[in-house]
């Protein structure tokens, strides 16, 4: 079987459904679009615990901005029956991941826990995952980011600094899941509790609209929430199996 | 990179433990690594390489007085999030509560004692000794003291709560001055009066979103800016999916916030007839049989005049809108009504208000669950009693401009970016001899300051929040430091107790810790059994641990009955607006950003946080109706000057579906002349312009009762935002499902029971 061969049969094996069940977790997420309010304190809660860089006004103007958690904005209708719809958007954690398939030197790709991985010092920035991406969600680090003094005291010592020419995107917080893992290995727990890892923008979410957790739990929070019949995933018919759902917005009449 | 042997290597990567990352502090300690390969040979308490540490404290970045625990790492604070046991937050945090963190770390602070020897405005500063600066405010404060001329000394401060309110208060009592004002620009003046009115409550009430099932709120952004914004949020979820039956939001307000966004209903009413509005809501409940007290008659009477046909045609708003608003308020069982800044910032902000408490009354809103609920005592000084209006600082203005004030200290307020420059306030502070101010930046009131004593931030010093408008009871925390100070600074407290101790009139602390200490012993004291532990010291220890103290005091409301000159002193006038209407054709509206009333300008993630409806960053915008922009040949970016009989402001055009063709809306934060790298010289600043129209009843300033016009320069810039298309071109991205097929919610959060 050639290396090709390998990896692609990997890959088909991946995409099978119920192929993350056989592991230990197989995290997920639940946004309720009827609860987000749009204040964006995912946003900067995402910034803060990621060591996202500051870019100055100069790289917005170029789009080359870099959020890994960003909302969306959608107009409806005309004043004065005109509504703002919002969507909270990072990396959906495909399953079946375009960004994957593309990536020349396998620097992301899937792990046993259903997460869409990035390794930094593996990408020689082709940019190709971006390109696939059908959210919209990698960034592309067109400079190096500079910590003004003392702003780089703030940075997380649990994830790394990215560099020019590096591609990067949302974890679901994976520094956290690992920390969680050990917590409760140390416990002497097989696995992690329902509730015991939240990203950072879960985690501060005002409205307590999202929800994370592990989708092989039938019990966890996430699973129940998964089969509210509000439950839709974006672009589904693109099958990227995202892990990300949305639970829709209710337009009460009147 | 200098030669470096393996056993250096290995010293500098043993050394990982007290830099930022391995990686960093790789790069550092070659450049310098005695700094770093000192190891801790007694490392401080709470302190192990490689081991998060988190501490519980308060948020100080507005108000609201969250939780928060924060994560900090080899003596570093990392991260801030929301306490979940805080009864406010319940684990949640807003942006700008996360953002802290720059405060903290903010390249622009002031890092020791400054002179401004060179005059004031010319931003040369030179460093000076904490013991020299302490000595040319103390001998100032010490000849005006002993002459008995203590009131020619100001107080300027933030608005600050608990203990530390107390002291200052001690502070001022010591030097003889009445002379003690907090400054929030965002401080609800207008509701604590109409509250004050109509209820006789000195305190504000509680609104409980979280169990009411019909919202009306009228121009309150209660999701982004309003009183306490992450627990309206929890309350807003809670409302909406928490139970059986989805909470149904309606927002009444000429510009779409947050909030109006987030509602089920967006009622675009005519700026400033949110009262009239209420009334005729009022009028019809009244009328319709509803409402069943024995003081109909006199109700009847006083509403009379608010007939819907008269109110669709002031409100522009149409009549069966507001018989069906009216109806749903008043079946729908609990609903609630609340009056924001966008009601409450009219010429006619106070009967604005009043007449929503009415409306609360007449649908039976009162002391229900649901409803506004009555807090007891809040359990420690808030800031309100202080808090000074647009009068009250105007005041201050005249006495500065005609001698009667020797020495101004400013803490941490910045009235000269907030104040309209009409009010002439920062010429009058100029008149003032001697300025010193504790602030940690020098913005733009402290860049008038001669001496600047710089303050711990609050993530480096003791303190403690009372939030005033409560959870349905008591709730306070101590705010502790979780980093040792960054630089050579001190805390407000101490400041002023060092300067009481130099004038003579000591008191009873050596420090800040000691008086918060002092302060919450004598709660301790009073405390029921449930509270009491073996001694005080374990009692502040759980505290501190716990990050919050709570009293179960909920009052049982006996529903206070507005007597009859109560009611027959409610009506609402028509807005009054400044300029002319043929001359000035819109209406601004100057609204809180993110940024919040500018303080959170200098933080970079602030300035990189696009904004909640437009996404703009780092500027300014000016928001205008589809409509108009197309009538006026406007699109987006023309860059055009908002003229309003004071002044100028210049910025770009964002055209806006969601506002009024009569009104102009504009974020308040940008602007600043001063205020560190971030902030200055960015945008502008909305606030400038605004006429001195002054709601008589609040002596507040009425910030949306001011008229301008729009002049296009021709030029035309690039606003920066980071959407892409701004409408879904059928891609179905944010889905929408009807009320019908939704049921009852497996995604319920906990939220604060009020306790019976």
């Amino acid at each position: 079987m050639s290396f090709l061969d390998r990896i692609t049969e990997g890959w088909r094996k991946n995409r099978k459904p119920g192929y993350y069940e056989e592991f230990d977790y197989h995290w997920a997420m639940t946004i309720d679009l009827d609860q987000c309010s749009g204040c964006g304190a995912c946003v900067t809660a995402c910034q803060a615990e990621n060591n996202l860089p500051i870019v100055g006004e100069d790289a917005f103007t170029k789009g080359r901005e870099i959020k890994w958690l960003r909302l969306e904005h959608y107009w409806e209708g005309e004043y004065p029956d005109v509504k703002l719809n919002v969507i909270p958007m990072m990396c959906q954690h495909c399953d079946s991941a375009p960004c994957e398939t593309v990536c020349p030197v396998s620097a992301t790709y899937h792990n046993q826990d259903g997460l869409n991985t990035q390794i930094y010092n593996r990408c020689i920035g082709t940019r190709s995952c971006a390109v696939y991406c059908p959210y919209e969600v990698r960034y592309f680090n067109y400079n190096d980011h500079a910590w003004e003094s003392p702003l780089d005291q703030q940075l997380n010592p649990d994830v790394s600094v990215r560099e020019k020419g590096v591609m990067e995107k949302c974890t679901f917080c994976i520094q956290r899941i690992r920390q969680a893992k050990d917590n409760a290995k140390d416990d002497g727990r097989r696995r992690v509790r329902d509730g015991e890892v939240q990203p950072a923008c879960v985690q501060t979410c005002p409205t307590k609209a999202m929800v994370f957790g592990d989708r092989n739990d039938p019990k966890s929070q996430v699973s129940q929430s998964l089969n509210d019949p509000r439950a839709y995933k974006v672009l589904d018919e693109l099958n990227t199996h995202s892990s990300v759902v949305y639970l829709k917005k209710v337009e009460a009449e009147g | 990179m200098p030669n470096i042997d393996r056993r250096d290597f290995i010293k500098l990567v043993g050394a990982g433990g007290v830099g930022v990352g391995a990686g960093v502090v790789l790069r550092e300690s070659i450049k310098h690594p005695r700094e770093h390969l000192i190891p801790h040979v007694l490392a401080p308490e709470d302190y192990s390489s490689g081991v998060a540490t988190w501490y519980n404290s308060v948020c100080s970045m507005c108000s609201a007085g969250c939780g928060i625990s924060v994560r900090t790492r080899e003596g570093r604070a990392k991260k801030i999030e929301g306490n979940p046991s805080h009864a406010v937050n319940q684990g949640g945090l807003c942006a700008v509560g996360q953002a802290g963190l720059q405060v903290l770390y903010n390249p622009d602070r002031v890092t020791g004692p400054l002179l401004q020897a060179a005059g004031r405005g010319s931003n040369d500063f030179t460093q000076i000794t904490w013991d020299d600066g302490l000595t040319r405010v103390a001998s100032r404060l010490d000849v005006l003291r002993a002459a008995g001329r203590g009131n020619r000394v100001a107080v300027l401060t933030r608005g600050t709560s608990g203990h530390l309110a107390e002291l200052l208060e001690a502070f001022g009592q010591g030097l003889g001055t009445d002379r003690l004002l907090h400054y929030d620009y965002d401080h609800p003046h207008a509701l604590h009066v109409a509250n004050q009115r109509f209820f006789g409550e000195q305190q504000l009430p509680y609104y409980d979103l979280a169990n009411t099932r019909h919202l009306l709120s009228f121009g309150a952004d209660y999701l982004a800016g309003w009183l306490s914004p992450v627990h309206h949020s929890l309350g807003f979820a809670q409302s909406r999916h928490g139970g059986d039956h989805r909470g149904h939001f309606v927002q009444i307000e000429p510009r779409m916030s947050p909030s109006g966004a987030a509602a089920d209903e967006w009622i675009p009413a005519r700026p400033g007839t949110e009262g009239i509005l209420a009334l005729g809501l009022a009028h019809h409940i009244v009328a319709s049989g509803h409402y069943e007290g024995d003081d109909v008659d006199a109700w009847q009477e006083v509403l009379s005049a608010y007939t819907l046909a008269r109110v669709a045609q002031e409100t522009d708003v149409s009549e069966s809108t507001l018989r069906q608003l009216a109806e749903s308020f008043a079946n729908t069982r609990p609903s609630l009504a609340i009056g924001g800044d966008g009601a409450a910032n009219n010429s006619n902000g106070v009967d604005t208000l009043v007449a929503i408490n009415a409306l609360n009354y007449l649908a039976g809103n009162v002391g229900e669950m649901g409803g506004v609920i009555f807090n007891p005592d809040p359990g420690g000084a808030t800031s309100h009693s202080r808090q000074a209006n647009y009068q009250t600082l105007a005041q201050l203005a005249e006495s500065a401009r005609s001698g009667e004030i020797d020495v101004l200290i400013l803490n941490d307020a910045n009235p000269v970016f907030t104040m309209p420059v009409a009010s002439g306030f920062k010429a009058a502070l100029e008149q003032i001899p001697f300025i010193v101010s504790l602030s940690s930046f020098i913005d733009e009131t402290s860049a008038l300051a001669d001496v600047v004593l710089p303050s711990h931030t609050y993530l480096e010093s003791w303190g403690d929040a009372f939030p005033e408008q409560g959870v349905g009871f008591s709730i306070g925390a101590v705010s502790q430091p979780v980093v040792a100070p960054l630089y050579d600074t001190k805390a407000t407290g101490d400041i002023v107790l060092d300067l009481a101790r130099r004038v003579g009139k000591p008191m009873p602390w050596n420090s800040t810790e000691e008086c918060i200490k002092d302060g919450w012993n004598k709660i301790y004291q009073e405390s029921d059994s449930n509270t009491k532990t073996e001694s005080f010291e374990s009692f502040w220890t759980a505290l501190l641990k716990a990050g919050v103290w709570g009293k179960k005091n909920h009052r049982m409301t006996e529903t206070s009955r507005p007597n009859a000159n109560t009611i027959a002193s409610i009506g609402v006038d028509a807005p009054t607006f400044s300029g002319d209407a043929e001359v000035y054709p819109f209406v601004l509206q100057p609204y809180l950003s993110t940024m919040h009333d500018g303080r959170a300008a200098n933080l970079p993630w602030i300035q990189e946080l696009p904004d909640a409806m437009t996404s703009v960053v780092y500027g300014s915008w000016v928001e205008m109706n589809p409509k108009t922009a197309k009538d006026l040949g406007l699109t987006e970016g023309d860059l055009v000057d908002v003229e309003s009989p004071e002044g100028a402001v210049r910025a770009p055009i964002l055209v806006y579906p969601a506002i009024r063709p009569d009104v102009i809306a504009m974020p308040i934060g940008q602007g600043h002349t001063n205020y560190g790298r971030y902030a200055s010289n960015r945008g502008t600043n909305p606030l400038e312009i605004l006429s001195p129209v002054v709601d008589e009843n609040s002596g507040n300033v009425a910030s949306n009762a001011t008229r301008v016009k729009i002049v296009a320069t021709g030029k035309h810039v690039e606003i920066v935002k980071t959407s892409g298309k701004s409408r879904d071109l059928g891609r179905d991205i944010v889905q929408t499902t009807g009320g019908d097929d939704h049921t009852a919610q497996t995604n319920s959060i906990p939220i604060t029971v009020i306790p019976t």
